[in-house]
């Protein structure tokens, strides 16, 4: 516990440095602006900024790409309550009562109430960070490789199952593409080149950053050039800072969304926009005024803007004790980590443990910056938001082919960022999500390489996979993530459940 | 949590109908390329002669995904085929393609397509992002909108913004991040 507090300590003491300190301003101030240029979303603006990151070292790297993060996902409540646009998707909820109260005259209200709530719910988020991430990890160190397949396979089910709630196989069916596309190249096993079909540059397999700016900035600007968009900008000239009397009449809904937005967090590949809507849900349910939520209700903003930056700290405790992206975001940080030299994973604690730390320290440094920047650049932050997107999307579509191309410095990456592209644009179009066809991306080799590996350790014999503790409560959450998103399965549960509940509350 | 769609409403409403014969052909589609994976890993080479361990063949593990591919597959076409029938909602698919949205999203991939695959590579990157840069611009303010400035105002502002981006972008990634720009 004090060891902890010391490397805690270590760490934002690290960062207290000039130069620490401007690439926290730069980065969180280019994160907010992505977040508000409505298209920009915060996975879109990590991957093209990775580029930028490589002449630095690997701290500061990371420090910059969590911050752009952070500032990202926050921006995105400004456009959400001026414009009913939501910035990022992540801001989704906060524009139905942010707005509302823009049009009642309450923007700067709202504003200021988004700003703190994001600071508050990355600062729950953080605290259980700090204090999960080391259990999680010394867990983590017994797991051998048919945890690992389980983990690999519950990653991809689960993102795939709750990206996709109305419509389960759309989920499930990204997720097995992704599975596949990381199939592509020399296996880690045996080093045979499957499914390469004499294309030298497919033997090195998929790159993971030029198919996310693909699939997350490509796409995007098809999908945001798509429609015409008349919006008019709120005028919002009241007070930004809120009282703390607000702050602290809505502390449960506050507590409450970050405890939400973190566990949504931490589950793999579902991230700040289902941790904003399972925050906002809560806070209705719970909430005396639950009629307001949707008109204008501050207790529904605080909880979505507190549940979507919750998620941001809590996507990171698997991203870096199991290398098991919490968000699509987090999935592009983990390929940033591995291109500077960082191993996320169960050793991280054992090779680097002042790293977890120092993410800890890059967080708290982020929420401070997005809390200064948020509530002293009102008006600049709405000069962004009137950029005519005819005149934004080209520019973002340069750095999206520099960013692909910049990474090995050859066409074949930019190539690979244009199919994804496409092909994510048309999946878009057809309702399926992005995030499952990340997590297989990124976990398709950690699959495949244990499932083979256990395979070969029990001499071909499955039993282990069943039979080991963690492995078989991992296998059993699979099939039942599975069985419940077969629709008579789950209208048979659903119906049982509440039959047997009904006389409860009846008598009761 | 699950009372509320974790994936807001669209805004413009999109029917369902067309996103079922989408689904019909995906479903097809996703059968087919499902049964060919399978196929190509049960054909891929299973390392007899370096003696390795017959459970960790290459093709194992793309062959359970071409397996959980073609199951998903079969399952949206068999879904969707009971409602996808009618010729009229087909017209109705095929309509998809010519509306002025359907346009927005082909110029903008024919000008990107061009961009990345003629102009980089033909002239320098600078004047390459440039010229996209500034059609871009003209094509979405004067074809697609109706600007409220003049002509020669969207021109030359297109032209400062295509030659400002073009320098810029060239400078910061050649001499900050020496990048070799194709």
């Amino acid at each position: 516990m004090f060891e902890g507090l010391t490397l805690l300590g270590d760490g934002i003491a690290f960062f207290m440095t000039p130069q620490s300190l401007f690439n926290v301003g730069w980065a969180t101030l280019v994160g907010i602006i992505i977040g508000v240029l409505p298209g920009l979303t915060a996975t879109m603006g990590v991957a093209l900024l990775v580029t930028l990151t490589y002449p630095m070292p690997p701290d500061q790297a990371i420090l910059s790409l969590m911050c752009i993060y952070v500032g990202a996902i926050y921006g995105g409540s400004r456009t959400a309550i001026l414009l009913a646009i939501p910035g990022t998707p992540a801001s989704a909820a906060t524009a139905l009562d942010g707005h509302p109260l823009a049009l009642a005259g309450k923007g700067g209200l709202a504003m200021g109430l988004a700003t703190t709530s994001s600071a508050l719910g990355t600062l729950v988020g953080i605290l259980f960070l700090a204090l999960l991430a080391p259990l999680l990890t010394e867990a983590a160190l017994n797991f051998g490789s048919y945890e690992f397949f389980w983990l690999a396979l519950f990653g991809v089910v689960i993102s795939g199952r709750l990206t996709a709630f109305d419509d389960p196989i759309k989920g499930y069916v990204a997720g097995i593409l992704g599975l596949l596309v990381a199939m592509i190249g020399m296996e880690g096993l045996h080093g045979f080149r499957r499914f390469t079909f004499g294309v030298p540059a497919l033997g090195g397999g998929i790159d993971l950053i030029p198919a996310m700016v693909g699939a997350f900035g490509l796409a995007e600007i098809l999908v945001v050039m798509k429609r015409k968009v008349s919006a008019r900008i709120v005028d919002a000239s009241d007070r930004v800072v809120p009282r703390m009397a607000d702050v602290w009449k809505y502390r449960r809904t506050t507590v409450r969304s970050g405890i939400i937005g973190t566990l949504v967090g931490i589950v793999p590949g579902v991230g700040e926009d289902i941790g904003a809507w399972g925050s906002y849900a809560a806070a209705r349910r719970k909430s005396a005024e639950s009629d307001r939520f949707g008109k204008g209700s501050l207790e529904g903003l605080i909880a979505a803007e507190t549940g979507n930056s919750a998620a941001i700290p809590g996507s990171m405790i698997p991203t870096l004790t199991l290398a098991l992206p919490g968000s699509a975001a987090a999935a592009v940080l983990i390929a940033a980590m591995y291109i500077h030299g960082i191993r996320p994973g169960p050793m991280l604690m054992v090779e680097n443990a002042p790293f977890l730390y120092k993410v800890v320290a890059m967080l708290v440094l982020a929420t401070l910056a997005i809390t200064v920047l948020g509530l002293l650049l009102t008006r600049p932050l709405l000069r962004v938001m009137t950029v005519p997107r005819e005149r934004l999307m080209p520019v973002v579509y340069v750095l999206c082919v520099v960013g692909s191309f910049a990474i090995a410095q050859r066409m074949f990456d930019v190539y690979v960022m244009l199919v994804f592209g496409v092909v994510g644009f048309f999946l878009r179009e057809m309702r399926y999500p992005m995030a499952p066809l990340v997590m297989g991306i990124i976990l398709g080799t950690l699959l495949d390489v244990n499932l083979r590996r256990g395979l070969a350790l029990s001499n071909g014999d499955l039993s282990p996979f069943f039979t080991r503790p963690v492995s078989a409560v991992i296998c059993g959450l699979i099939v039942l993530s599975i069985l419940f998103s077969i629709p008579v399965i789950n209208r048979r549960v659903t119906s049982l459940i509440f039959k047997t509940s009904a006389p409860k509350t009846g008598s009761g | 949590m699950h009372d509320t769609p974790p994936v807001p409403p669209r805004p413009d409403g999109a029917g369902e109908d067309h996103l079922v014969r989408a689904d019909l052909l995906t479903g097809l589609v996703l059968l087919v390329l499902g049964v060919a994976i399978v196929w190509m890993s049960w054909e891929m080479p299973r390392l007899e002669a370096r003696r390795i361990h017959p459970a960790t063949v290459p093709g194992l593990v793309p062959g359970l995904l071409g397996i959980a591919l073609a199951i998903c597959g079969a399952i949206l076409t068999l879904r969707s085929v009971k409602v996808a029938g009618d010729g009229a909602g087909w017209r109705g698919f095929g309509g998809q393609f010519v509306t002025n949205d359907a346009a927005r999203v082909g110029v903008t991939l024919g000008l990107a397509l061009g961009y990345a695959l003629v102009l980089v590579g033909w002239l320098p990157f600078w004047a390459a992002t440039a010229v996209f840069v500034f059609v871009y611009i003209v094509v979405f303010e004067r074809g697609f909108a109706s600007s409220p400035h003049p002509l020669w105002r969207t021109l030359l502002t297109a032209a400062i913004q295509a030659a400002l981006v073009g320098v810029i972008v060239s400078l910061v990634f050649e001499r900050g991040f020496l990048v070799r720009l194709p």
